[in-house]
């Protein structure tokens, strides 16, 4: 395969009310000779990389805080991916995880983009042995 | 500049690093010419002869040969990293498509190479993702 052309997963964030078919049309209509094809979270683009590049920037214009994209290493409608061959998704764990996630990126983008310093957040702290103790004797006295 | 970033295929810090202005180097970057090449049977399952040579450049012969497969691909955007951020409690690091010994070693490469790395954890709520979002960014700026 041309190592000009570039494939690139792009997600749409829980929160957004933007749907894939939505960007799919808007991908088409935009007419970059860039391949669109759906999914269940998003869309696929696959073109030269100038083009995709430049349709990527002109799709976050759409929802600059709720539109996430990476590049993928496999090509759009990859048998050994896709499911309609019963492809595996072995990276999906990951991706699942991260589009939950998305919302709250989408907090910490916009404070960063107003310029706030947000509070620093309470971390987990290990339990004092004390207590530890305390919980031992409560289940076996 | 090349940043580093683990997880490798994180989507959050590949968007995170390009909208701030740098070059993520992923795992799927290194792994697109190799599941369109054609010599290789059903990549990346599969290496070649040379990958597995490769891997040696990282890790020692007697470190399992998954990990050193999983090098020989880390291991070129190791050498190109300029700065690096880590997610720690990927989902991805355990489970038999990723490994967790090999994103420890490849952090500890990283380190050894005493370029500016970014510690981080998966924000659990809002505070947490602000200060998540707020140290990239600074991180980042703060590398030009």
């Amino acid at each position: 395969m041309d190592s000009d052309i570039e494939t690139r997963i792009v997600l749409i964030a829980p929160s957004s009310d933007l749907t894939p078919d939505q960007i799919a049309r808007f991908v088409q209509n935009m007419g970059f000779q860039v391949t669109v094809k759906e999914t269940c979270y998003g869309v696929v683009l696959e073109g030269p990389r100038e083009n995709v590049r430049h349709t990527m920037r002109e799709l976050r214009k759409l929802d600059p805080y709720r539109i996430y994209s990476k590049v993928r290493a496999f090509p759009a409608g990859d048998i050994r991916r896709c499911r309609a061959h019963h492809g595996s998704r072995p990276g999906f764990a990951q991706l699942e995880k991260e589009w939950k996630d998305l919302s709250l990126v989408e907090i910490g983008l916009i404070c960063a983009e107003r310029g706030e310093r947000p509070p620093e957040p309470k971390r987990r702290e290990r339990m004092p042995v004390n207590d530890l103790k305390k919980l031992i004797e409560e289940v076996e006295p | 500049m090349k940043i580093f970033i683990m997880p490798p295929n994180s989507l959050i810090l590949f968007d995170l690093v390009e909208r701030f202005g740098h070059e993520p180097l992923s795992l799927m970057g290194e792994l697109r010419e190799r599941v369109t090449s054609n010599e290789i049977e059903a990549p990346p399952l599969n290496v070649s002869s040379d990958d597995v040579k490769l891997g040696l450049k990282y890790a020692g012969i007697e470190v399992p040969s998954g990990i050193r497969g999983r090098l020989a691909v880390y291991g070129p955007l190791i050498d190109q990293a300029e700065a690096a951020i880590f997610m720690e409690d990927a989902p991805y690091s355990f489970g038999c498509v990723g490994c967790q010994r090999t994103n420890e070693l490849a952090k500890l490469l990283i380190r050894k190479r005493r370029v500016p790395v970014l510690s981080l954890d998966y924000p659990e709520n809002e505070d947490q993702a602000k200060d998540m979002v707020f140290k990239i960014k600074e991180f980042l700026e703060g590398l030009r």
